[in-house]
């Protein structure tokens, strides 16, 4: 290592890690560019904000003119595209399985004739729910074209018995709903998804450069003891080695923040402050989290796989698909230690929800109690590990690490 | 014979230096058994019932106090708060007390009484999609059956005769099955998917730790390390795709063979990726990094959660280089949904090709001098 003129403290350790980063292009490599790339795969899949044109396929055992109508109103619908007609039930459940379909629409035989004669025909749909949102997606669409084609005919027949179209109307849908879906009107994908995904990802990335730079000295032979003189403190080792990555962190994050709400048009409603905030004590509570997971665990690899086991789930437990009031006791738990759970949802309060501030101060104080625990545990393993009793290394121990760059 | 033996004892001795490293141990085995109880915990609910919600009933008539009832009883939504008026609700909702807001409006069964339309209104937080459309459905269920009853009386009262009444409001019937996931249930919709990702990452992660800036063993050794490895996960396979989907009641109808018609090269292929992987990134933490992030962006590519059918078609081709790509859904099919080998006939081919690809990326990218000079001691 070059020698430093600085005196020991944070302005030294400060440069040290700079240049800890500086000389390993990989790890350079994987702060700043990877995460953006991963941002940009995940915008460009969720570009279209919703699916549209899904592939169904027909089963029409009527062929008649209502029936050709009724397959062309689906085939119209944004949401669906009928690619395929087909001439038995077997051929379109072989269609659903070889997933070229994510439904079938099934026309009965003399579906026309029955419905002339009053006789009620039934037109099913079925839907492949393995695949949920696709599935779903389509299943609704094609049951609302049946039923729009439903009423037509409806209104025809009430018109006939000399009932008015407005009255017939009314008929219809006495009791009409009006359905809000308050924050995103279009129920947008990116909205609901990639603004959630993309913390996620970006705690794996922030917890984890935590645990590679801690790594380094812990598991280093008097590593700990060696930081300890460079730093005199335990509190400015942290800062030292953290603050780097901190802002390296918060500028990734403002970056694709930037370009979800400027280029995707996320909606933002809240209170720019504690939006920034917030991202703030995410960065630093992920920071703590992953220094801490350093120091605890024997090796550096091994510090990087307990990271990923509690991370790497993290997106299912902050109850953005499936929600937290929905889990077990164990689930809410766990999620409630995870810094993504509360990052997550003062992140909607203050974005999309435009939540008052007094309703999210709750959340806030969460997201610091985690940041204060994290912090106050890692100050005290980094104390500890700093002032073990010096281990001779004799084991002729060659960081991998250190050898590659 | 003893040349098997040899072979067998080789194979064993891979292994046993696989339990010897800690990391690989973690990652390979004791990650996979972590996670089969982890990972499914959120999603065990499978099916979200009872989305808290708030009623304001203005009208306070037996129509409207029907209505509510008829809502509080799906399995949907729960009515836990009855509010005076929008503010009340908001509160709660900002609070997060409840997820959706039902608005009876003043007139409701007068509306009814004197045959006009008696609108409701039904307000959710539309980025949660789940949630969303278990409010919808509900009220808009209610409102269907409600209104049907409604229009019925009305008909028969104006002397139209009793059955021709029922087809006049409704002439087709529309039914939705839903198919291979009946009750729509989440867990039975993400876990198969993500323990194939599982499978996946843990065994490129493995390979790294264990390979990653080393040179590989030569000849025999090398293949006894790849049966081993082989042998293990074929367990594995076995064991997330027919344990865990027993353990947490999903229900699954795939045939044996067939699942390891895809299994075979599934694994295969990553194996190879694996080593590909080890022979160009040196550094082990860099593999186990990047494999840790890179976990839930291709999950998304994989057309489980988001159709494939949006992805752009360059990133969707990109996308086929990792085996998890195509496999997922090929698993799922399998497994789920009874297909048979020819209709995952493409994504079998896809994991061959990339079998084939990788060794021969592997096999390149070990004759390069840094993965030869470091000979294991």
């Amino acid at each position: 290592m070059a020698p430093s003129h600085l005196p020991p403290g944070f302005r030294r350790i400060w440069r040290r890690e700079l240049r800890q980063i500086a000389t390993r292009p990989a790890l350079a490599f994987m702060l700043v560019p990877l995460p953006l790339i991963l941002f940009l795969v995940l915008a460009v899949v969720f570009a279209p904000g919703l699916p549209r044109d899904l592939p169904v396929a027909v089963v029409d055992l009527d062929g008649s003119t209502m029936s050709h109508q009724i397959v062309r109103m689906a085939d119209a619908s944004a949401d669906v595209e009928v690619v395929e007609q087909l001439a038995t039930l077997s051929e379109a459940r072989q269609a659903l399985v070889s997933q070229r379909a994510y439904a079938i629409l099934m026309i009965p035989a003399d579906m026309e004739h029955d419905l002339l004669l009053g006789q009620r025909p039934e037109v099913v749909v079925f839907s492949n729910s393995q695949f949920l949102t696709a599935g779903g997606i389509v299943g609704r669409s094609l049951t609302a074209t049946v039923s729009t084609f439903s009423a037509g005919v409806s209104l025809k027949l009430l018109e006939g018995r000399g009932i008015g179209t407005d009255r017939a109307m009314d008929l219809i849908t006495p009791i009409p709903v009006q359905q809000s879906p308050l924050f995103n009107p279009s129920l947008d994908y990116i909205q609901f998804l990639l603004s959630a995904v993309m913390p996620t990802i970006m705690q794996i990335f922030i917890c984890a450069a935590a645990v590679l730079s801690f790594s380094r000295e812990r598991h280093s032979p008097n590593g700990m003891a060696r930081l300890l003189r460079v730093s005199k403190t335990p509190s400015r080792a942290i800062f030292g080695k953290l603050l780097p990555y901190t802002f390296i962190g918060t500028f990734v994050l403002l970056l694709g923040d930037v370009l979800m709400f400027s280029f995707f048009g996320a909606s933002f409603r809240g209170n720019v402050f504690v939006f920034f905030l917030n991202g703030f004590m995410f960065i630093l509570t992920c920071q703590a989290l992953g220094a801490l997971i350093a120091l605890i665990a024997k090796d550096t690899t091994g510090a990087l796989g307990m990271m990923g086991l509690i991370v790497a789930p993290s997106f299912g437990f902050a109850g953005v698909s499936f929600p937290r009031f929905g889990m077990t006791a164990f689930s809410q738990i766990w999620g409630a230690i995870i810094p993504l759970t509360p990052y997550l949802q003062l992140r909607t309060d203050q974005t999309l929800r435009g939540t008052p501030l007094e309703y999210s101060l709750p959340t806030m104080a969460w997201l610091f109690a985690q940041l204060v625990v994290f912090s106050a545990l890692l100050w005290l393993m980094a104390r500890k590990t700093m002032t073990q009793t010096p281990v001779v290394a004799d084991e002729p121990t060659v960081e991998t690490a250190e050898a590659a760059q | 014979m003893t040349k098997l033996k040899h072979f067998l004892a080789e194979v064993l001795g891979a292994l046993r230096s696989l339990l010897a490293d800690d990391s690989a141990k973690s990652t390979m085995i004791v990650g996979i058994l972590i996670y089969s109880v982890l990972y499914p915990q959120p999603y065990v609910g499978e099916v979200l019932r009872d989305v808290p919600v708030v009623v304001i009933d203005q009208d306070n008539s037996s129509a409207s106090r029907e209505f509510v009832r008829e809502i509080d009883v799906t399995e949907w939504v729960d009515v836990t708060i009855s509010a005076p008026d929008m503010e009340t609700a908001r509160d709660a909702f900002y609070r997060r007390d409840v997820y959706g807001i039902v608005v009876i409006p003043a007139g409701f069964e007068a509306d009814i009484l004197a045959s006009r339309p008696a609108p409701v209104a039904a307000y959710s937080d539309g980025s949660y999609l789940l949630i969303y459309s278990n409010v919808m459905r509900a009220v808009a269920t209610v409102a269907g059956t409600m209104g049907a009853g409604v229009n019925y009386a009305r008909l028969t009262s104006l002397g139209v005769d009793d059955g021709v009444a029922r087809t006049m409001l409704s002439p087709i019937a529309v039914t939705n099955v839903a198919v291979f996931n009946p009750q729509g249930g989440y867990a039975s919709y993400v876990i198969p998917a993500a323990f194939v990702l599982i499978l996946q990452q843990t065994l490129l992660m493995g390979i790294g730790l264990l390979h990653a800036g080393r040179s590989l063993p030569s000849g025999r050794k090398l293949w006894a390390t790849i049966t081993a490895y082989f042998a293990l996960y074929m367990i594995w396979v076995a064991f997330t795709q027919m344990t865990i989907p027993y353990l947490y009641s999903i229900p699954r109808t795939g045939d044996l063979v067939t699942l390891f018609m895809i299994a075979i090269p599934f694994i295969c292929a990553c194996m190879a990726m694996g080593f590909a992987i080890a022979m160009a990134i040196p550094w082990r933490e860099g593999v186990v990094f990047l494999l840790v992030v890179i976990g839930m962006p291709l999950f998304f590519l994989s057309g489980i959660s988001w159709p494939v059918e949006m992805i752009p078609e360059h990133l969707r081709a990109l996308s086929l280089l990792v085996p998890s790509s195509t496999a997922i859904s090929a698993f799922v099919a399998v497994d789920q949904m009874g297909a048979s080998a020819q209709d995952v006939a493409g994504a079998i081919q896809t994991q061959v090709a990339l079998a084939v690809v990788y060794t021969i990326a592997a096999v390149a990218l070990s004759r390069l001098p840094r993965n030869r000079a470091k000979a294991l001691p």
